[in-house]
């Protein structure tokens, strides 16, 4: 794949040297007349953001743009009236807990070949499927979809956490630009993390929440006696070289209390079995489920949650209305319905740290609506703003360059009409690192460009390029490749919006940095649009050579 | 504990009871009960007593609790001016119920099914606090039940013994009087008789089941033997220590007699090579569960030490579980056994007080001996007959009443106390079952009203409980691989009974 981008950017820039003719993309831009939240709790009326090469460089209402940036201004800009709220900036959101699914994971040992394969480190003699402390994210299977989708719902950073095992393995905190784990990474081996119900793939032991439970005890235990045991096999080297276990060395910084232990909790009983069985000496973190309530009371230390907001649906109770009585709606289910929303409120009035994550929503844009509800019962707006934005990154030690919207911090932004939490929040724009991601609302698609398209790109100042490109599905769900010299390459994205076009490919697809946005504006079978890259701007003329019925355009 | 201080419930019990029953409100959700019921001061007068101790069964008789312990038991007795009063005229007061072999509040499988010993396994890691079978059980009279692991291996995992402390988290519920202890299995479920398995474990015959036993316990000679020659002190520092091993943890502690073998067992003959084993290791056996065929080796258990816990009515539901008779119960006590009753279901367990009678019908028990066989015995063989089990100055007060002969059908349980506290009260009871159903009520009109506000409800429907196991919950039924991956939902009636 990597191949294809080379030919791509070979044949765009033409003969000559690359440095010769790059015409980079502004990297300084000053967004300016917006209303800014700084940080929880703080707001700059008619305010601008300078940012310059993905620091913030400036912000404050009597700032000058520098000469050199490109303005950012919004129609609207800062006024607010009756029907259209202020354009508002925030600092990017950091989920503290982004579960990649095991796909996407691979495992740590050397002859990894990326697709995550979990039976290779299982069949290690004396080595358990579920015991794989020693996973971490493989940088050559970076999670692009997910990245998108969280960055969709303005989330620039994330701690992704390998999903599947008892113990599952450390993870990477990263942010959530396009151009791969290398161009996105910001620590590795922030914390482990664990999940005590689970079942081994192999049918094998444990098949019960007990035998787990007792496995995790002694997967613990044998990582304490394997450091005690090679100590003592060092100093004396005239005695028995102890058994040697797989992974283990990398729990050391865990039973020392330097590394979060992280466990995904299942429900109230299961978070008080955690803090059963994990010693107070290890700085344990809860993923919470939402019923912390029934049994906070139990609770014996103020653990910090990361929680998941998925309230409850309210019960079907309709049949009441008939005079009948509707078993389905039991008053455990309705009581649930009730409380559920006042859960964080209550962690926090106990004491107890409480990040938030998107983890649980079948949509991480559909945590705005849950986070506006919990602030109806008594979760503080500002607390809970902290909880995405100041809250994890002093957490996870990355005070100093994200959370805020400072000079000298990361240029992380998320940019809204009016208010961040509600049902429904309109996402403008997010920032990674200072690039700019436009989300501009949708218009109703007005065109249909299904079919393939014969491109012809233009670069200022040399010949032009031919491409294809191959488009199918529906207007509001498309999906493509793009065709340059045979090479295909799959479409991040591909929006209709009025009767414009705008496709996106995410370079990390074939291990580059950057990456590369084609607008076209369509009419009938022609289009004409313009795109950027890495390797500059370029002119688009487009013409459909078949339509979407033909055989030839079936991906 | 403040749980929902503005709860409906509360309130409206509150109104709909008398002052005195509002002192204990009980909830349909343990999560949900406001705070424990209050340690109280009581006098029960005039009742008919039944000891199970010495003393036998007092008329008229009185029972004085101070500070969750028994004060004093006998005829008019001096009450401090504080205490409660209850007339027990036409009542009967028994010692709480004690269920020596329940699975009636485990969640995530009862079995870990997968290996012929799980010692390192405890149910202590999976108690469901919120089972209703705990509130239920309570209104049967029982105040403590024995959680023991399933009986897919010929060593499972370490049981845990509950009081009924309903409402209490599982940590607050463990009864830590009781003797550590670990569930064996012998005969057809260990050696997988009637598994449908693609991939049969070793062993599948008795002789073998006898021989990992013996195994298992070679094992932990030699890793005791290894932990006892590690060097103290200084000269043990640079010293490689043996890897921990927690099965073999559990083991060592049968060894050394701290932790007591529960084993599964009907037929005679593998009890005997079961108490051979043992007492080549010098162990002294806890009991036999169902012990069907206990009758016939009644004097070299009683010899060896082993109590026996049992069903009294219920055989032939497998090959290994004909040769039983009724009259078991009273034959082995006639043998010198300590002989219990048992439920091995949540169901069987809320009338354990028949399992009783039918003792008395068969075999012709005295009624008096006929109740200990499920109060005072199965506390002793569960370690706590010193604290619970026996109406006697001193013990827990732990304790029924009845509203008329408890070994009777036609009596139910009118109040059930644990520490002192009273848990179950049949009338507090029947008025928060109006206060529930308003409190239900309320908040479907909450629903109704949100839902003018934002839209009709989801409509997706929840997981439905499966229909054919009655008192568990859906998250106790969820996980129990044993029965799933083996295809035994078929026989799953039966299935309780031999043991899981």
């Amino acid at each position: 794949m990597r191949y294809v981008f080379f030919v791509l950017c070979a044949l765009l820039i033409g003969p000559l040297h690359a440095a010769e003719l790059r015409q980079p993309l502004p990297s300084t831009y000053a967004i300016v007349d917006v209303r800014i939240v700084p940080a929880p709790g703080e707001v700059l009326e008619s305010a601008t953001i300078v940012v310059r090469d993905g620091i913030i460089e400036a912000v404050g209402s009597d700032i000058e743009p520098p000469p050199d940036a490109a303005l950012v201004t919004f129609e609207r800009g800062s006024e607010n009236d009756e029907d259209q709220p202020p354009i508002t900036v925030y600092a990017g959101l950091i989920d503290p807990y982004l579960a990649v699914a095991s796909d996407e994971n691979s495992d740590g040992g050397g002859n990894d070949n990326g697709n995550g394969d979990d039976e290779d480190g299982g069949s290690v003699p004396g080595r358990h499927p579920l015991i794989r402390p020693d996973r971490r994210l493989d940088p050559a299977a970076w999670p692009a979809d997910t990245v998108e989708a969280h960055r969709r719902a303005g989330f620039t950073t994330a701690l992704m956490a390998p999903a599947v095992g008892l113990l599952r393995g450390n993870s990477v905190l990263a942010n959530l630009g396009d151009g791969g784990m290398s161009a996105n990474l910001l620590a590795e081996n922030v914390a482990q993390h664990a999940h005590l119900d689970e079942r081994s793939p192999d049918g094998n032991y444990p098949q019960s929440l007990m035998g787990s439970v007792a496995l995790f005890r002694q997967s613990l235990l044998d990582a304490a006696w394997q450091q005690s045991a090679r100590n003592a096999w060092q100093a004396n080297p005239a005695q028995s070289r102890p058994e040697w276990l797989a992974g283990m060395d990398v729990l050391a910084p865990v039973l020392a209390g330097e590394q979060p232990l992280v466990v995904k909790s299942e429900d109230a009983l299961d978070s008080l079995r955690i803090l059963d069985l994990v010693d107070g000496e290890i700085d344990l973190v809860l993923v919470g489920h939402g019923e912390e309530y029934k049994r906070l009371d139990d609770f014996d230390r103020k653990v910090p949650h990361i929680l998941p907001l998925d309230f409850p649906a309210a019960p079907d109770v309709e049949a009441e209305n008939d005079g009948h009585d509707n078993r389905d709606a039991s008053l455990e289910e309705l009581r649930h319905w009730k409380y559920a929303p006042e859960n964080p409120a209550r962690l926090v009035e106990a004491g107890f740290p409480v990040l938030l994550t998107a983890h649980g929503q079948s949509n991480p844009e559909d945590l705005f609506g849950q986070v506006a509800k919990a602030v109806e019962h008594g979760l503080d707006a500002d607390a809970a703003l902290a909880a995405l934005t100041t809250g994890p990154a002093e957490w996870l030690g990355i005070a100093d360059r994200a959370g805020r919207i400072a000079a000298g911090y990361m240029a992380n932004l998320v940019i809204v009409d009016g208010e961040l939490f509600g049902e429904e929040t309109t996402i403008n724009e997010v920032w990674v690192d200072g690039h700019r991601f436009e989300l501009t609302r949708l218009v109703p698609p007005e065109v249909d460009p299904a079919g393939t398209w014969d491109l012809t790109l233009g670069l200022a100042g040399m010949g032009d390029v031919d491409a294809t490109l191959k488009l199918s599905g529906e207007p509001a769900n498309m999906d493509g490749i793009l065709v340059v010299m045979g090479n295909e390459t799959p479409l991040s994205e591909a929006r209709v919006s009025g009767k414009r076009l705008q496709v996106r490919i995410d370079a990390a697809r074939f291990g580059e940095a950057g990456t590369i946005t084609i607008n076209m504006d369509i009419d009938g079978d022609r289009g004409r649009g313009n795109g950027s890259g890495p390797f500059g701007e370029f002119t688009v003329r487009g013409t459909r050579s078949s339509g979407p019925g033909d055989e030839e355009t079936r991906i | 504990m403040n749980r929902l201080a503005n709860n409906v419930s509360i309130l409206l019990a509150s109104l709909l009871t008398s002052a005195a029953l509002a002192e204990y409100t009980p909830g349909v959700e343990a999560w949900n009960v406001e705070s424990a019921p209050p340690q109280q001061t009581l006098v029960v007068r005039d009742a008919t007593v039944w000891t199970a101790a010495e003393d036998g069964i007092l008329e008229q008789a009185d029972l004085l609790v101070r500070d969750g312990e028994i004060r004093a038991v006998g005829v008019d007795l001096d009450a401090p001016g504080n205490a409660l009063e209850i007339d027990g005229a036409g009542m009967h007061v028994t010692p709480g119920i004690i269920d020596a072999h329940s699975h009636a509040a485990i969640i995530g499988g009862v079995n870990e099914a997968t290996d012929i010993s799980t010692a390192q396994v405890r149910i202590q890691d999976v108690i469901d606090s919120e089972s209703i079978n705990i509130y239920r059980q309570l209104a049967g009279g029982v105040t403590a039940i024995n959680l023991l692991h399933g009986s897919a291996n010929a060593i499972g995992g370490q049981m845990a013994v509950i009081k009924m402390r309903w409402g209490a988290s599982p940590e607050e519920l463990i009864f830590d009087a009781a003797a550590p202890g670990i569930k064996f299995a012998l005969g057809e479920n260990p050696k997988q008789s009637n598994w449908s398995n693609d991939d049969p474990r070793y062993p599948q015959s008795r002789p073998g089941v006898a021989q990992v036993i013996e195994e298992k316990f070679e094992q932990a000679v030699d890793y005791q033997r290894k932990l006892e020659e590690m060097p103290q002190g200084r000269r043990g520092r640079d010293a490689v220590p043996p890897r921990p091993d927690l099965e073999m943890d559990a083991i060592v502690e049968i060894l050394e007699g701290v932790r007591k073998i529960h084993s599964h067992a009907y037929r005679a003959d593998e009890m005997v090579m079961l108490i051979n084993i043992a007492e080549s290791f010098g162990v002294t056996i806890g009991t036999f569960q169902h012990v069907l065929e206990g009758y016939k080796l009644a004097r070299r258990m009683a010899e060896h030490g082993a109590g026996g816990s049992g069903f009294i009515d219920w055989w032939n539901f497998k090959h290994e579980a004909s040769d039983a008779i009724p009259y078991n119960p009273a034959l082995m006590a006639m043998g010198g056994v300590t002989v219990g009753l048992h439920s091995d279901n949540p169901e069987l367990a809320r009338r354990m007080n028949l399992e009783a009678a039918k003792a008395v019908r068969y075999g012709g028990v005295d009624e008096h001996d006929a109740l200990i066989m499920i109060t005072a015995n199965p506390a002793r063989q569960l370690g706590v007959g010193d604290r619970t089990g026996r109406l006697e100055r001193g013990l827990d007060a732990d304790f029924v009443i009845w509203n008329g002969h408890p070994l009777s059908v036609y009596t139910r349980v009118e109040q059930t106390w644990v520490d002192g506290r009273r848990y179950f009260d049949r009338e507090a009871d029947r008025a928060q079952r109006e206060a529930l159903e308003a409190e239900r009520r309320e908040l479907i009109a909450m629903v109704l009203e949100a839902d003018q506000d934002e839209g009709a409800p989801d409509d997706d429907s929840e997981e439905e409980t499966p229909g054919w196991l009655i008192g568990y919950r859906a998250s106790e039924l969820a996980h129990d691989e044993f029965c799933h991956a083996q295809d035994f939902g078929h026989v799953h009636a039966i299935d309780f009974r031999s043991g899981e």
